[in-house]
């Protein structure tokens, strides 16, 4: 396939967290809010003057410094963010809205107050109660978090507008974006898709750590421009996969794992878009911060959850995805030290197997992926079973 | 209060009907016949010859040593040993033994006591079993951490080495009031267990719970038998049998799981895994407490006990956020009314109220013991208060009406012993005073008797034991349950690792600084996320505010990551590289217990 026009420069915002966009949009007035994950609505955090960074740790080496201060069993990506911040990667940040989802990014986050990351008099960080499960008890102390500890805190000390009227207008950017990355995430349907797993990826990332205003007008053209694309005759590519899992802010995965031959056709992980870019559907008839915070718990996949229904939800949700998107085997991942993903990876890799019909792959893995060659090894092995599988099928052996 | 007649628990659980299936029972006795008969074809019987003579002669020689060794002292320290017992307790250790080989003396009035405890213990063990006897045996046919309780006296015994005067007798009185729990609790386990005593009607009765949840909200239903599911199975007898939660681990590190994972969700994962856990009760309370991994242990029991409707009682995290205690209160209503609705029986607060008068009380005599413990003359220190402060705060919680004429009469000797400047340990060995912090160790749980007997640390004081001390509300029945929601938000081990690092590094030097305790043991669990990750910023602060912290890692329950000897080489080494220290008890520097319970 021709390349696509703006890929190059989208990795290139993906090279640091401080990105060219970031920097215009602070150039221009506008407050960079820092977050990392599913659990703050990112689209409050775009109200007014505000834009919403989610925090990565790109082109991370050493993690000796977090490592001294949060040992070396604790999650990479909790590591690799301390890390940066201690290098000063987080210096243009105007605030950090930490959650308390698990214990080790809390605890990160504790580390950027603690270790004083940030040198802007104004910079604070704050941090927020995230709720197991769905009632109405939850859902209203879910709110209440939001708005005293993110959106009064932002105000306060900012003076931006989060008035429910702010909100509508960022959930209107924050929708077109979803629209646009929906309508691209659908291609992958297609038996010869015209994007890889990987160009996906890298699309999906830039909306979460560019300013929404900025990166529109290239997210629009790069919709055109694969409206018009022209898939190769033959797809390179030796089966369909699907990734479930916890947080993959780095792409290479997704490039080593399309090494292997296997298309990743859905992203049903942190940082990814199945959930994260859906549409959000405002009624007037009730606050609109009430309504984000019911959507946000609704379709969150997070392993936190601990409530049967979302238990079911999560199993339900990675076989539909895998099956409307035609992928021939699911890779369930989990962050290396993730406590939450370690129990939902063991138990239900063996579900969506012996339950649910499906090839499994069960992977750990560490934040940075891209030249592991276990990795590569057991994602080839993978594709090859997949491979036997199909050709079986197809001699009608299964 | 203590005048009344006290009957509990219900009798009526007890009592209940036992509908076991002989048959089923008869086919597993084949089986572990089978597995039986299989082992002693296995064995090589020379060996065990060999190891049985290896010994005789052992003990031969021991007592020859020791006989050697008394008649070596003059006649005032001949006189010291036959009334104060004995100094060097290494030699109670043999390597390979899976128990220590003889009892302490103590020196003749203490050893004479300590004899009435262990046979008092007996009386209550066999006056409990009694009560149901068939089902509770047979549970040893279908569960191998049974046969671990066999060893409880042996557990007692080394919770209380080197103990002497006042604080054996509070510690044989906590212990007692411990091990009376397990005993009832084990018979209607036993009793309930579908695989076993098969008791519909006791089932009825039965709320289970995760083992990491309080049990104080089973004070407002008097009529039904609450049950930590996991407790007797698995996190109870892992401090008296170190090797018994191996095969859990493995069993679920086999099936998937992470190495990396805390222990015990792990465990109690392996547990289901392989099928020890009993199959009891109408309903199981599932908890997000302490920590992530134990949140996620839930749909590990869902899965394998698909029969049993589950509550996930979750609290917030930011407990210390007075906006979030209204949703955790909320949380407990929902789940009253899931007990009430699975099994019928009707929520008190005539009982509430009554238990919770009875659990404030008790924190007023835990709060004596701590004035008295940060004085110049601490009294009431070891591992039996320890396990017992955990216990009465977790899982008693003023349900219990005979654990407060207990703790009364505990306090009473604390005081006296007090007036008296007595010394919880004999004087030699009160060298340093010291604080745990982090979770021990659950494979090595008289830890602190060890350091106290070999190098005079005496412990304080341990995190897991400075919790809630706030009297509940039992009068306002919305203000209760808010209440309750802020007990339950800190629990032991919670109170300190969530809720942000305030609760676990500030309070470390404030706790610190309050007890007078400059030495600190600083535990560190490979596997806990929530304490390491804030191990650089405790030892940065530690150092800066010249404390002695002695880290000592260990992985919680299994003990092949990190042996107790390596745990205590650690202690040794700082004290005579850092502190340049002398041991109190050189036989207890360098001993194998690697086997031993």
């Amino acid at each position: 396939m021709k390349d696509l026009k703006h890929l190059i420069y989208f990795e290139s915002l993906l090279e640091n967290a401080d990105n060219e966009l970031v920097k215009q949009a602070q150039a221009e007035g506008g407050l960079a809010i820092g977050y990392t994950c599913f659990h703050i609505p990112e689209v409050i955090l775009n109200c007014g003057n505000m834009f919403s960074v989610r925090l990565r740790a790109p082109n991370t080496g050493s993690i000796d410094i977090a490592t001294y201060y949060m040992s070396n069993y604790t999650c990479e990506y909790a590591r690799a963010l301390v890390e940066r911040a201690i290098e000063g990667g987080y210096q243009f940040l105007d605030a950090m809205i930490g959650v308390d989802a698990c214990s080790m990014m809390n605890r990160a986050m504790e580390h950027f107050e603690i270790l004083n990351i940030n040198e802007k008099p104004t910079f604070f960080v704050t941090h927020t109660d995230m709720p197991y499960k769905i009632t109405d008890y939850t859902v209203d102390g879910y709110v209440k978090q939001m708005r005293l500890r993110v959106l009064d805190r932002l105000s306060e000390v900012y003076g931006v507008d989060t008035s429910d009227a702010a909100i509508r207008q960022a959930v209107e950017e924050h929708n077109e974006v979803c629209r646009i990355i929906s309508e691209i995430g659908e291609m992958r349907k297609a038996d010869n898709p015209v994007i890889t797993g990987y160009e996906f990826h890298v699309l999906n990332l830039v909306t979460y750590t560019c300013p929404k205003k900025l990166i529109l007008p290239y997210l629009r053209e790069t919709l055109e421009e694969l409206k018009q694309r022209e898939p190769d005759a033959k797809s390179p590519f030796r089966a369909r996969v699907a990734i479930v899992g916890s947080e993959i802010d780095d792409p290479s995965l997704t490039k080593l794992i399309e090494g292997c031959g296997a298309l990743v056709v859905s992203d049903r992980y942190c940082f990814g878009s199945t959930p994260g870019r859906e549409v959000l559907e405002l009624k007037d008839d009730e606050d609109a911060l009430t309504q984000i915070c019911r959507h946000y718990m609704e379709v969150s996949e997070c392993a936190r959850y601990i409530a049967d229904e979302k238990v079911m939800q999560r199993r339900e949700t990675a076989d539909r995805l895998a099956r409307e998107f035609k992928a021939e085997g699911i890779i369930y991942e989990q962050m290396k030290y993730c406590d939450y993903w370690g129990f939902e990876r063991a138990l239900v890799s063996h579900i969506m197997h012996d339950e649910y019909g499906w090839p499994v792959l069960s992977i750990d893995r560490l934040y940075n992926n891209g030249n592991s060659g276990q990795l590569r090894t057991r994602c080839q092995a993978f594709v090859e079973s997949l491979e036997i599988k199909r050709i079986h099928k197809e001699e009608g052996k299964v | 209060m203590a005048n009344k007649k006290i009957v509990y628990p219900d009798p009526k659980f007890f009592k209940a009907k036992d509908e076991i299936n002989w048959k089923a029972q008869g086919e597993n006795l084949m089986e572990v016949i089978g597995i039986f008969g299989e082992m002693l074809k296995e064995t090589d019987w020379k060996t065990v010859g060999k190891k049985f003579v290896d010994g005789c002669k052992s003990d031969i020689e021991r007592v020859k040593g020791e006989y050697k060794d008394f008649m070596a002292l003059d006649a005032e320290e001949k006189k010291d040993r036959v009334i104060n017992g004995e100094r060097s307790l290494g030699r109670l250790y043999r390597k390979g033994a899976m128990a220590t080989v003889r009892r302490e003396w103590r020196g003749v009035k203490d050893t004479a006591y300590d004899f009435w405890e262990w046979a008092r213990m007996w009386g209550m063990l066999l006056g409990t079993f009694s009560k149901d006897l068939v089902p509770a045996m047979n549970s040893a046919l279908w569960y191998r951490w049974m046969i671990s309780y066999f060893c409880c006296h042996g557990f007692m015994d080394k919770n209380i080495l080197g103990l002497r005067g006042s604080n054996l007798r509070m510690s044989h009185e906590a212990t007692y009031q411990i091990f009376r729990y397990v005993a009832e609790n084990l018979v209607l386990l036993s009793k309930a267990d579908r695989k076993n005593g098969n008791s519909t009607e006791l089932n009825r009765m039965m709320i289970t719970f995760d083992e990491m949840t309080m049990g104080q909200i089973m004070a407002g239903f008097p009529d039904l038998c609450g049950i930590p599911h996991q407790l007797l199975p698995m996190f109870l007898v892992s401090e008296i049998d170190q090797l018994v939660c191996i095969p859990y681990i493995d069993a679920v590190e086999s099936y998937g799981l992470p190495a990396d994972t805390c222990p015990v969700p792990s465990s109690e994962c392996g547990a289901l895994v392989i099928d020890a856990l009993p199959d009891m009760g109408s309903g199981f309370i599932s908890s997000s407490m302490p920590c992530d991994g134990s949140t996620m242990a839930s749909s590990y029991f869902a899965r394998r006990f698909p029969n049993i409707p589950v509550f996930h009682l979750c609290f917030p995290v930011r407990y210390l956020d007075e906006e979030t205690v209204q949703m955790g209160a909320d949380d407990i209503k929902a789940c009253i009314k899931f007990i009430e609705e699975k099994t019928g029986a009707k929520w008190s607060w005539d009982a509430y109220f009554a238990a919770m008068k009875r659990f404030n009380m008790e924190t007023d005599l835990e709060l004596q013991k701590w004035e008295i413990n940060k004085s110049a003359y601490p009294q009431f220190i070891g591992p039996s208060y320890e396990l017992f402060r955990k216990w009465n705060y977790e899982m008693d919680g003023g349900i219990d009406p005979r654990v407060l004429p207990s703790m009364e009469k505990v306090n009473k000797i604390l005081l006296k012993a007090y007036e008296n400047k007595e010394t919880a340990w004999p004087e030699r060995k009160m060298k340093y005073r010291g604080m745990v912090w982090s979770c021990p160790a659950h494979y090595y749980a008289n830890f602190s008797n060890w350091l106290a007997n070999c190098w005079g640390i005496d412990i304080l004081v341990e995190m897991e034991s400075l919790n809630f001390t706030k009297h509940l509300e039992t009068e306002d029945k919305e203000e209760a349950l808010r209440d309750l929601a802020r007990l339950y938000e800190r629990m032991v081990m919670r109170r300190h690792t969530n809720g942000g690092y305030q609760n676990v590094v500030d309070e470390l030097w404030r706790q610190s600084e309050e007890w007078n305790a400059p030495l600190i043991i600083m535990y560190q669990n490979v596997a806990c996320k929530n304490m390491a990750t804030v191990q650089g910023i405790l030892d940065e602060q530690g150092r800066a505010r010249g404390k002695d912290l002695i880290w000592i890692e260990h992985d919680l329950m299994d003990p092949r990551t990190v042996s107790r000897r390596s745990m205590r080489d650690k202690v040794n080494s700082y004290m005579t590289t850092v502190m340049r220290a002398e041991p109190v008890d050189p036989s207890l520097v360098e001993f194998e217990d690697d086997e031993c319970m």
